[in-house]
């Protein structure tokens, strides 16, 4: 039987928090009122100090999850490997952040936290006996862009694999499923100078079930003719490399994964009254019920950095319009 | 990316030291979706009228006690840049900017944890001195 619970990732709602329209509180509230289980909190992005936060921060932050009774899921962990501009940390200096990380989670009572894709896969053996002692599971991000085929996440998946523990896995960002080119970056790329060109040929792509990501790999990073044809500019052939970021993978890609998965982003770009634009949701829900997912589904809304000049941040609405969906869809599949 | 969270409206204004002024100082926004310490910081650009400002003028806060110039910054790692908060950036310049109409365009750029190039963020705005 699959346990599929909604969460919503506080990424969702940064613009909200960077302008202090609201504060952490007010946003814990709105998550709990919208109807989700559970949150997903990126510490660095609203814990002051993280990862060295203060006992304060601590009892505010269980506070809010003893008033709103949401379950504290998931914390998003970096790896700053480049903290100074000469050199790259040692291999002993990332895993001493990473273990500080783990702490930090532990004092918040999360049990889970997701590295951010491109996390090497050395740091898992020595992090190991921190997860166990403090009871928190490590994942790594698998983003489009940086997922299945890329060198670094397969090594990280075959030290997983390797080390069988079952305080190390993956989280899936649904990103890796688009079945079309979000429309909404399109517009947003468009204003800044974007030719149609561009886009017309990505959206090609996707119309032959395929995407830039696997053409560009399978034509070893060589652009093809008709992508040379499509670019009209320099700044055409500046942004080409940024749009490789939204990857068109069937479902079953994740068959093998699956006893690994801890945990889902569902990316979103734009919510429509049929659903998400670029993602079939009810397609992936209704293959994580048929494979027993036990977890959590967390919203993670995108659209935020695509908002045209202008027009006003539709961050709440986005969420609780994705979240209805969610709720919509399990109700027919879980019952 | 980001060029949204560059120089905050309204905060560009004249500093004065005893009574005499020593410079101007703005205000950003973070270009990037989290805090990080300051040694991330990869570079911060100012420019007044089309002139860039030499680099080695700027003087870099979190908490509008302790400056660093960008230099410096550079091994600081205990002060961290928070998503939310503003960064206050100095430019020391006898006289700070004249009275009247000015175009200051503010570029900084900040390195992230796994994308390879900075995120760099770019905003002018008309800044009005009385």
């Amino acid at each position: 039987m699959s346990r599929i619970k909604t969460c919503v990732s506080l990424y969702s709602l940064q613009d909200e928090y960077l302008n202090h329209r609201m504060n952490l509180e007010d946003i814990m509230r709105f998550v709990k009122e919208k109807g989700a289980e559970g949150v997903e909190i990126l510490p660095d992005q609203m814990l002051k100090g993280a990862p060295d936060i203060s006992e304060e921060t601590v009892q505010l932050w269980n506070k809010m999850i003893e008033e709103t009774g949401l379950t504290p899921v998931i914390a998003d962990v970096f790896l700053n490997t480049n903290l100074y501009k000469n050199r790259t940390l040692t291999h002993r200096e990332c895993i001493d952040l990473l273990i500080k990380e783990i702490k930090q989670a532990n004092r918040l009572g999360i049990h889970l936290i997701r590295f951010v894709s491109m996390v090497p896969y050395w740091v898992i053996e020595p992090l190991l006996p921190y997860c166990e002692k403090y009871d928190v599971t490590v994942a790594l991000e698998v983003h489009a862009a940086m997922a299945f085929d890329i060198p670094e996440t397969k090594a990280f998946i075959e030290e997983m694999k390797r080390v069988n523990s079952p305080y190390v896995g993956l989280v899936i960002d649904t990103g890796i499923f688009c079945r079309k080119f979000p429309r909404v970056v399109r517009a947003y790329e468009t204003n800044n100078g974007t030719s149609s060109q561009v886009f017309d040929y990505i959206d090609t792509l996707f119309e032959k079930g395929t995407d830039l990501h696997h053409v560009l790999v399978e034509n070893n990073y060589q652009y093809p003719p008709e992508l040379e044809a499509a670019i009209q500019s320099e700044h055409d052939r500046m942004f080409v490399p940024l749009c490789d970021g939204y990857e068109n993978y069937p479902f079953e890609a994740l068959d093998e994964y699956m006893p690994y998965i801890k945990h889902f982003h569902f990316k979103l770009f734009e919510m429509t009254p049929d659903g998400e634009y670029s993602m079939d949701y009810k397609g992936l829900l209704q293959y994580l019920h048929d494979h027993d997912y036990d977890g959590y589904v967390a919203t993670e809304y995108e659209g935020n950095r695509f908002t045209l000049p202008g027009h006003p941040m539709q961050e709440k609405q986005q969420v609780e319009a994705q979240l209805s969906y969610i709720r919509k869809c399990l109700k027919e599949i879980q019952g | 990316m980001f060029d949204n969270n560059v120089f905050k409206e309204n905060t560009c204004i004249n500093v004065s030291e005893n009574g005499q002024i020593t410079g101007f100082e703005l205000q950003t926004n973070i270009t990037y979706y989290r805090g990080i310490p300051m040694s991330m910081i990869e570079y911060i650009r100012v420019a007044v009228d089309g002139v860039e400002v030499p680099s080695e003028s700027i003087r870099i806060s979190v908490d509008q006690q302790d400056w660093f110039t960008l230099k410096e910054a550079e091994t600081v790692t205990t002060y961290k840049w928070e998503y939310g908060e503003p960064l206050y950036i100095r430019v020391m310049q006898e006289g700070g900017l004249s009275k009247g109409h000015h175009k200051v365009r503010l570029t900084v750029a900040t390195r992230t944890a796994y994308i390879p190039v900075p995120l760099e963020g770019i905003k002018e705005r008309d800044v009005v001195i009385e």
